[in-house]
């Protein structure tokens, strides 16, 4: 939709299997692009710890839930004072429909009871949190494409800029 | 007691202020990697009375798999010790800090959040406030003349990497920008205010490289080892611990690279005629920020406390600026600037009379009298003093 004014700064990508080998590439590919993103914005030091933050609960929401064979990609593009970041991974059935029924879950009214329940929860740990977080707490509106067993997710955000 | 995960984050407990301190990055992949840094404050919450304190201030990252597992950790403590208050301690240097941990206060009933480093120095408010933004203008203008040349003397390069912590409004991080093209130039304030202003010159002036940073010096979120040169510049003096500040000022600097400091003491503003009135305002200047907890005499202690951070090389130099130096205009404008604050809010805060505050009041209007004199003479001494962080 607003891809041709977008600009993209920039894209990385490894095989899934890599990836997900081991859990400190979510730290480091959401720091390296946190650091990088934020260098145009305002208050780089503040835009680049909230982007990390919140780059980190995607990577690690993909890290436990995608599809076998293929690559990551992580690629972000700005539109003034949003960024999308897109990522693009390996999806099967299980894969796409986690996904697609969180994203469902996120337009529903009840979005803030449904992030406070996951949060709070006694027991196991609610998959969906780090996504819920995105929405309630920044705002973000994210979205799921699926295509010949691959999804993208992607993730409109905004940082309110440095105050 | 110290614990550290990969230094990755570190955690410890300090029973003088029962304060448990968390820093770093708490990114684990499940709860049982923050084992022992839950145990660490349930034992450290065994043995408080009244308050204890969870600072996070420091606690630059964390997943949700660690904020869960410490909100399950605070709300089973929280529970059994209805006699303790739980302060969780935070920093508005960090865009989610506050937000996300007041989560756990509102479902806690003895759990509060307390945002810091706002609060933390006395005296800051004055310096927050617009009310200093005159001051630093007019300020900046009258010391480049010296200090452009003092930088080179004391290691500044052009083309490097260079901080300027507690920046105020900005105007010499611009002056820098022109005279030493930095390759990096990030300047660091903790007021909101300034740094507002200090983006709309910095773009007036169409600079767009220049980053300025919201930020709190005593608590640094620059990794370690950073800068080739960083300047911290009438600032040391306005801290009350003004060694915590200079150790971050060591820390965020390169081995080999320089730490450049200016400051003053105020007491030794000087003037003919009428020497005596404006001796007495200046030396009461001196009493009045020691009041707020404020050393303006700190200048020619400079170079000892670098020594004593463990720089090297250490440098100290001292410049008068004067009504000689160029408009006499400009530096009688910095005077009633001083006047309009010193006598104005601070010496009203602290309950001066109105007696006290006439003659104070007196002594600067005499020294912008000697300024503007044609034979008269007014000075503003400042030290400026340098250190080499060892290799
Ligand atoms: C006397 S002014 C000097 C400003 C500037 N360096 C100059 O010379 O014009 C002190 C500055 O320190 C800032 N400051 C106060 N507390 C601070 C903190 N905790 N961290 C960073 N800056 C702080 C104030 O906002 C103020 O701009």
């Amino acid at each position: 939709m607003c891809s041709e004014s977008a600009n993209e700064l920039i894209e990385v990508s490894m095989r899934m299997d890599d990836f997900s080998s081991e859990w400190m590439h979510c730290d480091r590919i959401s720091s390296y692009i946190a650091r990088l993103v934020a260098q145009d914005r305002p208050d780089p030091l503040y835009y680049e710890n909230l982007f990390s933050s919140a780059m980190n609960e995607l990577l690690e929401t993909v890290y436990l839930n995608h599809g076998s064979e293929g690559d990551l990609t992580c690629r972000v593009r700005r539109m003034d004072e949003t960024d999308v970041i897109e990522i693009g991974l390996p999806s099967d059935e299980k894969t796409s429909d986690f996904y697609t029924d969180v994203v469902s879950a996120l337009d529903g009214r009840d979005i803030e009871d449904l992030y406070n329940a996951a949060l709070f929860a006694a027991g196991q740990r609610d998959a969906r949190l780090g996504m819920f977080e995105l929405a309630v707490d920044y705002k973000a509106k994210i979205t799921v494409l699926t295509s010949s067993g691959r999804l993208t997710l992607s993730t409109q955000i905004a940082f309110g800029g440095a105050q | 007691m110290v614990m550290a995960n990969k230094g990755v984050f570190q955690a410890g407990f300090n029973e003088n202020n029962q304060e448990f301190i968390i820093s770093g990055k708490l990114r684990p992949s499940n709860e049982i990697e923050l084992e022992s840094l839950l145990r660490g404050i349930e034992e450290a919450v065994a043995n408080v009375q009244g308050r204890f304190y969870l600072n996070v201030k420091r606690l630059a990252y964390i997943n949700n798999i660690a904020f869960c597992a410490l909100h399950r950790v605070i709300a089973q403590l929280s529970s059994r010790r209805l006699d303790v208050q739980f302060v969780i301690v935070t920093s508005s240097v960090l865009g989610w800090s506050t937000r996300k941990f007041s989560a756990i206060a509102q479902r806690n009933d003895n759990v509060a959040v307390a945002e810091y480093d706002t609060e933390f120095y006395p005296g800051q408010s004055f310096l927050e406030d617009g009310g200093f933004i005159p001051i630093l203008r007019n300020q900046t203008r009258l010391t480049w003349r010296h200090e452009r040349d003092l930088l080179t003397q004391h290691g500044l390069q052009p083309g490097t990497d260079v901080a300027d912590i507690c920046c105020g409004i900005g105007d010499f991080a611009v002056l820098l920008k022109k005279e030493f093209d930095p390759s990096r130039l990030l300047a660091l304030d903790h007021s909101r205010s300034s740094l507002e202003y200090a983006r709309k010159i910095a773009s007036d002036f169409g600079l767009t490289d220049i980053e300025y940073v919201y930020g709190d010096a005593a608590e640094l979120l620059i990794a370690d080892n950073t800068f080739d040169f960083v300047t911290c510049r009438h600032s040391l003096q306005i801290f009350d611990k003004p060694d915590m500040i200079l150790r971050e000022l060591f820390r965020i600097c390169k081995p080999g690279g320089r730490v450049y400091v200016t400051n003053e003491k105020n007491s030794h503003c000087l003037g003919e005629p009428r020497a005596d009135s404006i001796q007495w305002t200046y030396s009461e200047v001196a009493k009045l920020f020691s009041h707020f907890k404020m050393d303006v005499e700190y200048g020619p202690k400079s170079g000892r406390y670098l020594m004593d951070t463990g720089f090297e090389d250490v440098k100290v130099d001292t410049f008068m600026v004067t009504n000689r130096d160029g408009d006499p205009q400009d530096f009688a404008a910095v005077i009633q600037a001083w006047e309009d604050v010193y006598a104005g809010q601070m010496a009203r805060d602290r309950g001066d009379s109105a007696e006290f505050i006439a003659r104070f009041r007196q002594g600067f209007q005499d020294h912008i009298s000697a300024a503007l004199h044609p034979k008269g003479y007014a000075g503003w001494p400042i030290w400026a003093a340098s250190g080499r962080k060892p290799l």
